[in-house]
């Protein structure tokens, strides 16, 4: 339960492979945050500097307000899944639980454990009964305020590991090794692992993506439920953009390297901040044409392949709000913001290839010019004779729905409609000021 | 047509079948004879001088109650060869472990340089080195009747460069196992202990057992720094001054039975360690 500052980090291997540059994150307390990007954009790189796995060359990693640069793995209160896995192959699951806690030696006020409770009400009822005044004093004071110790009790241990394993589902396994058990199981054993102690952060590196797609499926929804279950925060990597959208309070999209945007699900997908954004998220993948955006009055319209369509809606003002003027563009479409054009008007485009999905039909199309574009039409709004029709080397008409279009610049690749990519970069600047107005007010008192 | 061929193609693999038994079955005997030989000779107590004749001329236990009275030196050799083995074995393993451990796992400057510096050097037969480290021991007192602690010092000393069989097993070890561990909370050293060492016991077996053959079956440097001073000698040294001309017409046959006798804890030890020993050698590439 803790806020995790990422203020200018920055990872130079070596060898002068920069892996991350200038990484700016503000992470809530409790919030769920997902790394995504195309595989080497630097997501394990940036994890594994926030879990203690691999230095920091630039900036600093704040976890619960205190700076953890040089600080060993152990003391950072995280706790980490590994994509393979990681279990201790000689140790059974249980043990492989176990582990963690068995390895915490700290002095410590421990609240009892279910197990605990029930023997010391117990011995609190016969200490009673016998009138040993002293007994029960201490015992009352434990079952109320927690026993000082060293590390965990063995019935702790138990009951933690018990529980955790309830909760995914693995106790008839808790006495196998590794070794016998599927991949899925292995997983649940390395988040219960995980799940047992307790953490500030909880960080997942791509911890779904050895599992089937079917598994990958089900752990998805789990992950949701236990996302709530334990209650703190999250640092997820994925490289699977679906993923992303499902589980992320806020996804940081990145690539070689860098955020390219930081945003809420929705804001990725309504609002991507550049073209690759805007391409990575949401699938397929969004269609783009180079084209002209032109002004005439207060009305804008685009050009793709050679047809002349209005831009309207909230895309219209928007525009018109910051005055853009007539300027060539990229123009984005979503495949399922392209509807069928049942008349004559539309752009008449030749079915290459159509992959039914069962709900929906993605049909891969070229334009007469030879542009290739992907559409999606849900099955539902076909007749029987259109989903017949719908083979290779049919022409249809298509239309574009002019609020739901996108529009890039040709250099930079920018949303013209979005300025701002990763607004913790600005949020943290003024943390830094209010920090630094701090430091220098206990100055001014010592000098007096 | 087809069934001709087939024929004749089986002819030929008959007669190649037996040509292959034929050359495996000579090469065994050329190579369990001396066993054999060794073993029957042990028993003989007609004859105890150097004899070609396979079959003893009258069969006792003469030879090996000769080599266990006191008059023999052959418990003094015996113990010190133990004493050697056991201490270069347990120290060697250790240091071998530590030195794998590290290279497998740490970065650090001039690694690469001291891996391949090792291996060469290591290229190099040991007994190059033999009359330095002759001098060197004789200067410190060390050769002669102290030749025991001499030559645990010559044998240790460069056990950190078999270092290469260990670490390739610990390369095939997975690193995030030891990055799970240092965030579940385990300090190097627990994670060398509690994680890695456990795993690693085919290929720790196999580092046991070599290190124990190594000085156990050691002749050339036992040789050399006990100096033919009984009292150092190791029981390869101490037998071969059995076979010395004044010596050895009455104690070839004690040479005999001494032999099997070295073979003995040896042949222990495999047994008993045999299930290990054969997953070490093969288990690194399998993970674990
Ligand atoms: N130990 C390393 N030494 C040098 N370069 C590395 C190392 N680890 C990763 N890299 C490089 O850093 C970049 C980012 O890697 P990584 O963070 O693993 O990517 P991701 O997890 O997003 O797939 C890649 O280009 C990769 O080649
Ligand atoms: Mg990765």
């Amino acid at each position: 339960m803790a806020e995790v500052i990422i203020k200018n980090v920055k990872k130079i291997y070596s060898g002068n492979v920069t892996a991350v540059h200038d990484f700016n994150l503000h992470i809530k307390d409790k919030e769920f945050i997902v790394f995504v990007g195309p595989s080497g954009c630097g997501k394990s790189t940036t994890l594994r500097m926030v879990a203690g796995l691999e230095d920091i060359s630039e900036g600093t990693v704040s976890i619960d307000g205190e700076v953890v640069n040089d600080m060993q793995p152990k003391d950072r209160h995280i706790s980490m899944v590994f994509q393979n896995y990681a279990l201790y192959p000689h140790l059974t699951v249980y043990e492989n639980m176990a582990f963690p806690l068995r390895l915490d030696k700290k002095q410590r006020v421990e609240p009892l454990s279910p197990t605990e409770v029930e023997r010391a009400q117990k011995e609190l009822e016969a200490a009673r009964a016998a009138g040993n005044a002293a007994k029960v004093a201490k015992l009352e004071d434990e079952l109320q305020n927690g026993r000082q110790q060293k590390g965990y009790t063995n019935d702790q241990i138990y009951d933690r590991v018990t529980s955790a394993a309830q909760v995914l589902g693995i106790t008839q396994y808790l006495t196998r090794k590794p070794k016998a058990l599927s991949g899925g199981q292995r997983q649940r054993v390395a988040i219960g692992r995980a799940m047992v102690k307790d953490c500030k952060v909880f960080l997942m590196d791509e911890p779904l993506s050895n599992l089937d797609a079917k598994l990958r499926n089900q752990m998805r929804a789990e992950i949701i439920l236990l996302r709530k279950r334990i209650n703190t925060t999250f640092i997820y990597v994925t490289h699977d953009q679906t993923e992303a959208m499902t589980l992320g309070d806020r996804i940081v999209c990145m690539k070689d390297g860098f955020i390219m945007q930081v945003g809420t699900p929705a804001e990725l997908f309504d609002m991507p901040a550049n073209l690759f954004v805007a391409q990575f998220v949401g699938a397929p993948m969004m269609n783009t044409v180079n084209c002209d955006l032109s002004r005439e009055g207060d009305k804008y319209f685009v050009n793709p392949y050679g047809y002349k369509l209005p831009v309207d809606g909230e895309k219209g003002k928007a525009l018109l709000e910051r005055g853009v003027q007539s300027r060539p563009i990229i123009l984005g479409m979503r495949p399922e913001h392209i509807q069928l054009a049942r008349g004559k008007e539309g752009i008449p485009v030749t079915i290459q290839v159509n992959e039914m999905m069962g709900s929906e039909y993605h049909l891969h199309v070229t334009t007469e010019q030879g542009n290739k574009l992907i559409v999606r039409i849900p099955t539902i709004s076909l007749t029987d004779e259109e989903r017949n029709s719908m083979v290779n080397g049919t022409q249809i008409n298509i239309t574009f729905s002019g609020k739901a279009m996108h529009f890039f610049d040709p250099e930079s690749e920018k949303n013209l409609l979005v300025d701002i990519t990763n607004a913790d970069a600005y949020e943290l600047d003024a943390d830094i000021i209010k920090h630094e107005q701090q430091e220098e007010l206990p100055k001014a008192e010592k000098e007096e | 047509m087809a069934e001709r061929k087939h024929m004749s193609m089986s002819t030929k693999r008959r007669i190649g079948n037996v040509a292959s038994y034929v050359t495996l079955a000579l090469i065994s005997i050329i190579w369990i004879l001396p066993f054999v030989f060794l073993l029957l000779r042990s028993f003989d107590v007609g004859n105890t001088g150097p004899s070609s004749a396979i079959f003893p001329e009258k069969f006792g236990f003469g030879n090996y109650i000769y080599l266990f009275t006191a008059g023999a030196d052959f418990l003094k050799w015996y113990f010190n060869t133990f004493i050697i083995a056991l201490v270069v074995c347990v120290v060697q393993t250790a240091m071998q472990f530590s030195m794998s451990y590290v290279l497998s796992r740490y970065r650090f400057k001039l690694r690469k340089f001291m891996m391949n510096f090792m291996l060469v050097l290591g290229m190099f037969p040991g007994f190059l080195t033999m009359i330095v480290l002759y001098q060197v021991l004789k200067t410190i007192g060390l050769t002669g009747a102290n030749a025991v602690p001499g030559l645990i010092l010559v044998y240790v000393a460069s056990s950190g460069m078999g270092y290469y069989v260990s670490k390739g097993f610990l390369d095939t070890l997975p690193k995030s196992l030891d990055e799970a561990a240092l965030v579940d909370g385990a300090t190097r050293a627990q994670i060398f202990v509690r994680v890695i060492l456990p795993l690693c016991k085919p290929i720790l077996i196999y580092t046991v057992l070599t290190s124990f053959m190594g000085p156990w079956g050691d002749y050339v440097f036992a040789y050399t720094v006990s100096l033919g001073n009984e009292a150092g000698m190791n029981v390869a040294a101490g037998l071969n001054s059995w076979l010395a001309p004044n010596m050895i017409n009455d104690h070839f046959a004690p040479f005999c039975a001494g032999g099997v006798v070295v073979a003995i804890p040896v042949m222990v030890l495999f047994l008993f360690l045999q299930k290990y020993y054969v997953e070490g050698v093969t288990g690194g590439a399998v993970k674990g």
